[in-house]
């Protein structure tokens, strides 16, 4: 399977190509990216294959290895290993990956910065791909790193503006808070492990479960960093300030899922703890339901699609948490397709429409009806409407819930349900019906179209394969019961139509009013972002710098005082002791002295002095010293 | 030829001091000062391909010196000296380059370039410790004359305090090293003999707090720390490179090779407080770097923060601890040496400092923003660069350690996260956005300039993706270590 190490290594390479060169040939090797990605997803494809029809027995294949540490005893080494979930997570990301670049070439093509993109974009997959193809924790958090650069580089592709550059830091920082959360697990894992091997790690080593614990919370921390759940979700919302293709790769469909993919990796571990399961459900499910009121509540387009995407994030934590492994991978997948769907349509529609802000939006459904099709698709599968993808994934998450008897989360993911179809309707219907507000409205180039298309064909048909899907990775998906997707679709269908009552029937004026006179408080509440960034900034953000302002002075006058204080002493000391010094320097430290002055620079005397000092005090210190070894007799 | 390696690496760059001196002309001088310090490469190169990894003290040369105190020319290289030995003639070779147009009096500058690389070179490879002394206080002469006679504005204070400091931490450690000679169970010079000697207790503690001054203001310590700042910003582009690049180091390198295997116990004993002024040092130096408004102080600051990752390596005592000493000390080297040698290519044409004055790098120069991101990137410790090796194993060898409380590995671990935030703000503000008024115009680097950073960049490249190709000298020599010194 030595081919393996190509899916990877291409778009590595593209990225080592396109990156040092200067502007000009960058833009012009723009197709050596898309060849690239389109190369490792033929590649994927065949390692998929090779991997089917996967289930219990499919052994981990290593398809390439290279040591590059030896430490400690220890080997920590490069490795890309196909198993199920790998050959899965590879597959989803080189099938979205080529989506968003052939997208990319249509969407991008005005950009002058162009090739610099599609670099940023294809050392990003190279990144994902080591990541997914990792079999340690290691390799998984260095390439989760890069993929963190790699968001940095593309939410602030349009750094000459003030926005994109703070909400690429933003980003960079917060989930750099949740890194450290990770690189904690891994010191503590390796020194209970003494490897960060998955073999190891997961099962070969017995976990005692206090260490479980703190490894398990301290991964799920990264996690939660990554993959936008709350109170870490904060910078996903500013991170649409990136192209809209690259929000559909990294911040819908791949990176941000990596949280689900790691603690879905370190399942055992978490399986040994116990109580990080717990946590794991909790803070999946609140970010579930937060996350879906916050999108009930934004004007911009993107926004709605980001606070969607964490609110399912926390439904595939929720999943996990509940021991629902297969589950959450599951829902994964089918995010990844539909949310990837939602995204490169909100492109089209905000090129079309000139404007991210849905109230300045309407009637779009009458010139571009590729494109609300597509939408509809993603918007379906997003509410949970069958029979596409997002209702299975979802009715198995309930399902697990049921079976595990969680009926507090179940509640909790209910309402989130209903939550998602309103903010749904209240989308499309917005943007794709009413009157037009914007004019010469046309559908896109097909260059645009078909990712989009192809996307919602996957969307309408993967829900099928659901049980073949579980059978792969090894675990059971079955077919929906009744009851629970009577719940679930009635659910969806009531949110469908409370949105629709509310901003689908002609007689309503585009404004927000219905919802802001109904729920006033926590409508308000809800503008504002539940305060998350407003108490980050006042009690995190600002009071660091008034801290590192203080302790500058602090530096100045304390510390440094001291030794200026010290010195100045000194130069009182030497100087009172002047005539004695005279006397008692001998004539080569006045040589020295005189090569000073020679040499051009006006040292004033009193610097000699304190260079005559030194030399006293080095004496007197000696001399010290040896009294006390005399004195002690040590 | 290879049984006298050393004294070549060493004393050729004496010889060159003297030729760039004497030189008929100020381009003579340079071109003296280039062939000099790329011989000495050359022969580290050499030195380096002819090390076998492993086998303890090499290419050991021993002669008579001062019989009456049994000093003896003693000079050897190890996996842990290596490196850096080979960091200082690289850096050195690129210091002459980046000073390729420095008009004032060229030839005394580049001969006290090439009389600071004798002092460089010399404290990692001597194993005595009069010559080790000497090299050490050898170090200090040029120096202060380049910030005093090439540095900025306050040149004078900058100097002045940067001499006065290290030569007072320099008296007690020279105080540490008469104790050692007279005490009964030392009685010699030989470094490497005084290894496992077995000092009393109390002894030992007494001794490792008279190196640990000497040593701490060097590398530097917080709160030993405030010579560094003045000292970086007053000096030239090319002291500033060796400063952090080099000198740094030697104050942790005598952690390495004096305290642990010769104080071992002590050094058990004090790993705690170490490890806590480690972590303190990450931190305040981290905040610190935050809150400044120059350039070339926020590197200064972000200095001692990563050499605190240093001193919680060597507190950590473990092989995985000491080897990310070492690899932050390389690499700090090979990073920091970026950044100011970006600092001052920016600086030659904008004439300022002043984070607020210069942005949009990347827009008017975009090869001049594409490596400031870079090194910038670098310093605060991406995956797959250089920075992340050392800091990481670290942390690593730190958690692992019993004499470290865990509660300073998390505080330091916290420091990464800072570490982001200052970086990630000179990026913001310095190389993204729209040019500034002070940057626009301006013209990107030079030939010459590019070439003295990309060996820094393809170093910083290389031992962040192969971690071996830095560690497999290293990590047999901390195992080593960790062993003698912790048990573990």
């Amino acid at each position: 399977m030595g081919y393996v190490a190509l899916i990877p290594l291409l778009p590595a390479l593209s990225f080592a190509v396109l990156a040092p060169l200067p502007r000009a040939w960058r833009n012009w090797l723009v197709p050596v990216s898309v060849a690239a990605v389109v190369a490792s997803l033929g590649l994927s494809v065949a390692a998929f294959a090779a991997t089917w029809p996967g289930g219990h027995e499919a052994h981990a294949q290593t398809a390439f290895e290279a040591v590059f540490a030896h430490i400690g005893g220890a080997e920590l080494a490069f490795r890309l290993v196909v198993d199920p979930v790998s050959a899965l997570m590879a597959l989803v990301v080189t099938l979205v990956g080529t989506a968003v670049q052939v997208y990319s070439v249509g969407y991008m093509h005005r950009e002058e910065r162009i090739g610099w993109y599609f670099a940023a974009l294809s050392l990003f997959t190279a990144a994902m791909l080591t990541l997914v193809l990792a079999d340690n924790f290691l390799q998984l958090y260095m390439a989760w790193e890069v993929m963190g650069l790699c968001s940095y580089l593309l939410i602030g592709f349009w750094h000459q503006q003030p926005g994109p550059r703070a909400a690429s830091m933003k980003a960079f920082l917060t989930t750099r808070v949740g890194d450290v959360g990770f690189a904690l697990g891994l010191l503590v894992m390796y020194a209970n492990v003494g490897s960060f091997d998955f073999a190891a790690v997961l099962h070969e080593h017995a976990w005692q479960p206090a260490a479980a614990t703190a490894v398990a919370l301290l991964l799920l921390f990264g996690a939660m960093g990554k993959s936008a759940q709350l109170p870490l979700h904060v910078w996903l919302p500013d991170a649409m300030a990136g192209p809209t293709p690259a929000s559909a790769l990294i911040h819908a469909a791949t990176m941000v899922a990596a949280g689900v993919y790691l603690v879905g990796r370190a399942m055992p571990i978490f399986e040994a703890s116990g109580v990080a399961l717990t946590v794991t459900l909790i803070v999946g499910a609140l970010t579930a339901l937060v996350g879906g009121l916050l999108a009930a509540v934004q004007h911009d387009v993107k926004k709605v699609l980001a606070y969607s995407t964490i609110s399912q994030l926390g439904y595939m934590f929720v999943a996990l948490g509940a021991g629902g492994f297969v589950a959450g991978m599951y829902h994964l997948v089918t995010h990844a397709f539909f949310k990837s769907l939602l995204f490169l349509g909100a492109g089209v529609i905000i090129h079309a429409a000139h404007t991210q802000d849905m109230r300045e939006m309407g009637g779009l459904a009458k010139h571009m009806p590729v494109t609300t099709a597509a939408f509809g698709a993603g918007a379906l599968a997003l509410a949970g409407v069958p029979p596409m993808a997002g209702f299975f994934s979802k009715d198995e998450i309930l399902t697990v819930l049921v079976h595990e008897h969680q009926y507090a989360a179940l509640a909790i993911a209910l309402a989130a349900a209903f939550v998602t179809a309103f903010y749904v309707a209240r989308l499309f219907f917005r943007v794709f019906t009413g009157p037009p507000q914007t004019e010469h409205l046309k559908e896109a180039h097909v260059e645009m179209l078909a990712p989009m298309v192809v996307l919602a064909a996957i969307t309408a048909v993967v829900g099928f394969a659901g049980p073949a899907l579980g059978e792969f990775l090894g675990h059971e998906i079955p077919w929906p019961e009744p009851g629970v997707a009577a719940l679930s679709v009635g659910v969806a269908a009531a949110g469908l139509a409370a949105g629709w009552w509310v901003y689908g029937r002609r007689t309503v004026v585009l404004n927000t009013r219905p919802l802001k006179e109904r729920f006033g408080v926590l409508y308000t509440a809800l503008s504002l972002k539940l305060y998350f960034d407003l108490t980050y900034d006042n009690f995190v953000v600002k009071p660091y710098a008034r801290l590192a302002a203080w302790l500058a002075r602090f530096d100045l006058g304390v510390i440094d005082g001291v030794v200026n204080g010290a010195g100045r002493l000194w130069q009182a000391l030497s100087a009172a002791g002047s005539w004695f010094d005279t006397r008692a320097v001998d004539g080569a430290v006045n040589g020295a002295a005189a090569a000073v002055v020679a040499s051009g620079e006006r040292v004033r005397a009193i610097q000699v002095g304190r260079v005559q000092a030194y030399q006293a005090l080095m004496f007197g210190a000696i001399v010290l010293v040896m009294l006390l070894l005399v004195v002690k007799g040590v | 030829m290879a049984s006298h390696l050393l004294t070549a690496i060493v004393f050729v760059p004496l010889a060159g001091a003297v030729a760039c001196a004497l030189a008929p002309s100020a381009r003579a001088s340079r071109a003296l000062a280039l062939a000099v310090s790329g011989v000495v490469l050359a022969l580290a190169v050499w030195l380096v391909a002819a090390f076998e990894p492993g086998a303890g003290m090499q290419f050991v040369e021993r002669a008579r010196w001062i019989p009456q105190i049994g000093a003896e020319y003693h000079l050897g290289v190890d996996g842990i000296s290596l490196p850096m030995l080979a960091l200082s003639a690289l850096l050195t070779l690129l210091a002459v380059v980046a000073s390729w147009n420095v008009s004032e009096r060229p030839k005394t500058y580049f001969a006290l370039l090439m009389l600071l690389a004798v002092g460089m070179n010399g404290v990692f490879v001597a194993l005595d410790f009069v010559l080790f002394y000497v090299f050490w206080e050898l170090v200090l002469v040029p120096m202060y004359f380049l910030i005093a006679w090439w540095g900025g504005p306050r040149r004078q204070y900058a100097s002045i305090k940067f001499f006065l400091y290290t030569l007072f931490g320099s008296v007690f450690m020279l105080v540490g090293i008469i104790a050692l000679y007279l005490h009964p169970a030392g009685g010699t010079l030989d470094i490497t003999a005084l290894a496992g000697r077995g000092f009393p207790a109390q002894f030992q503690m007494w001794a490792f707090a008279a190196f640990f001054l000497g040593f701490a203001v060097k590398v530097p310590v917080f709160p030993l720390h405030t010579w560094l700042p003045d000292a970086h910003v007053e000096a030239p582009t090319a002291a500033s490179v060796l400063l952090a690049g080099i000198l740094l180091k030697m104050g942790t390198y005598g952690f390495i090779r004096v305290t642990l295997p010769i104080l071992p116990e002590a050094s058990r004993a004090w790993a705690p407080a170490v490890a806590a002024l480690a972590a303190v040092s990450i931190v305040y130096g981290a905040a610190l770097a935050f809150a400044q408004k120059d350039l070339k102080k926020l590197v200064a600051y972000s200095s001692v923060s990563h050499m605190g990752f240093v001193m919680l390596g060597i507190a950590a005592g473990t092989a995985e601890g000491i080897s990310g000493a070492v690899a932050v000390m390389f690499s700090h080297g090979v990073i920091t040496g970026m950044l100011f040698l970006l600092v001052g290519m920016v600086y030659e044409r904008t004439h300022t400092r002043m984070i607020e004055d210069v942005s949009g790098l990347s827009v008017q120069t975009p090869v001049a923003g594409g490596l400031l991101a870079f090194a910038s990137f670098a310093s605060l410790g991406l995956p797959g660069l250089s920075g992340f090796v050392g800091e990481f194993l670290s942390l690593l060898g730190a958690w692992k350690s019993e004499l470290v409380p865990a509660g300073w590995v998390v505080v330091s671990a916290v420091g990464v996260l800072l570490a982001a935030a200052y970086m990630l703000s000179v990026v913001q503000r310095v190389v993204l956005g729209e040019p500034s008024k002070a940057v626009a115009g301006i013209s990107d680097l030079s030939l010459r300039e590019v070439g003295v950073l990309v060996p820094l960049v393809a170093l910083t490249l290389v031992v962040g993706v192969w971690w071996d190709s830095l560690l497999r000298y290293v990590a047999p020599v901390a195992a080593e270590l960790a062993k003698r010194a912790v048990g573990s």
